[in-house]
This record gives structure tokens, C-alpha cells and sequence, in this order.
């Protein structure tokens, strides 16, 4: 049990490490936003979970399923929320012409 | 338990900090900060878990359920303060 949860613990560190890098890496402000909050998600559950299993006790896992829950429901309608501002943004600060987001396939000739 | 995984977890979580602190410093945009301050938040709730972890104490799984619905307030308000006054729609495409 408590090598379960060590193992679950860092895979959801070098998930949240990985999520991260791709956010400091990646060109632009959509594709940011792809790699930090599904990973992230995954990484806070990862690593919650496993702090749950080390501690083995049922009020540790009820609240760490309280906190996974939670976040797997916030966090989609955040990240939605993040592109809407990221798209919305994009027009005044990111340079179309360098970073075609959405160009369309019958424009591409 | 010893107590290396804790603090290899909390080093590892340090260096994501690091870099959502330098993506947040450097953003081009404002939703660029906004999704750093979401990483930010994550870290934070992973912090949470290892201080419940070191003292033994399931009061800091409470603390990071509020760690939680408030990064999720939080980035709500901030993207409807960025995406204000903006139009709704991308604008039209300019000429090919």
C-alpha cells in the first residue's frame, strides 16, 4: 500500500514537472494551455491519491477523493474558460502571421 | 516511512514552480500568466498533500480542498477580467 502510493506520488510529480516544461516550452498561448491543464489535472490526482494511500486511513481517502472530485470537475470548465480568454487575447497579442492558430485547409493551396 | 520521497516530491514540485514562476514573468499575454497561475495552483495543492504527508495530519488535505475552489474562483475572475471588454468573436481573418 505505501509503495503504491509512493509510486503514484512521483509519477504525479514527474507529471506535474513534465506539464511545466510543456508550459514554459510551448509557442503559444492555446497549446500552453493544452499542456498544462490536462496534465496538471492528472498530476494533482496522481499525487493526492497517493498521499491517500501512504496515509491508509479512511478519512485520508475520503478527502482525497473529495479533492480529486473536485478538481476533475473545476478544472475542465477552467481550462475551457482559458481558451476563451487565451482566443480573445490572441488577436491583439500574438502575430497571426507568424503563428497561423486555426488556418483553414482550403486557404492552404 | 522515511521521508525521501517527501522531499524529493516537494523538490520536483519546486522546480515545476520555477518554471510556471519564469513563464509567468516572461507571458507575452495575459492568459499566458493565467494559465501559469493555474500550474501555480496545482503546485500548491501537491505542496499540501506532502505537509500532510510530513506531519502525519489530515488537516492539510482540507486545506488543499480550499486550495482548490479557490484556484478555480480565481481563474474564473481572472479570465472574465482579461476577456472583458473584447469582442466575442475572433475578428475576421486579414487578406491571405
Amino acid at each position: 500500500m505505501t509503495l503504491a502510493g509512493i509510486l503514484l506520488i512521483a509519477l504525479g510529480a514527474l507529471i506535474l514537472l513534465l506539464a511545466s516544461i510543456g508550459l514554459f516550452t510551448l509557442p503559444d498561448a492555446l497549446s500552453r494551455q493544452h499542456a498544462a491543464t490536462k496534465a496538471g489535472s492528472l498530476a494533482v490526482a496522481c499525487i493526492v491519491l497517493g498521499a491517500a494511500l501512504v496515509g491508509g486511513d479512511a478519512a485520508w481517502i475520503g478527502r482525497a477523493l473529495a479533492i480529486i472530485a473536485i478538481v476533475w470537475l473545476t478544472l475542465p470548465v477552467a481550462s475551457h474558460v482559458l481558451a476563451r480568454a487565451a482566443l480573445r487575447e490572441q488577436a491583439e497579442t500574438i502575430d497571426c502571421e507568424r503563428l497561423p492558430l486555426f488556418e483553414r485547409d482550403d486557404r492552404q493551396a | 516511512m522515511s521521508n525521501l520521497p517527501i522531499d524529493l516530491l516537494v523538490a520536483v514540485v519546486f522546480l515545476a514552480i520555477a518554471l510556471a514562476v519564469l513563464r509567468f514573468v516572461r507571458g507575452p499575454s495575459d492568459a499566458d500568466r493565467l494559465i501559469a497561475l493555474d500550474i501555480l495552483f496545482a503546485a500548491a495543492i501537491a505542496l499540501c498533500a506532502a505537509a500532510a504527508l510530513h506531519t502525519g495530519q489530515v488537516l492539510f488535505l482540507d486545506v488543499a480542498i480550499g486550495v482548490a475552489l479557490i484556484g478555480f474562483v480565481a481563474t474564473l475572475a481572472w479570465a472574465r477580467l482579461i476577456s472583458r471588454g473584447r469582442p466575442a468573436d475572433p475578428p475576421a481573418d486579414p487578406e491571405p
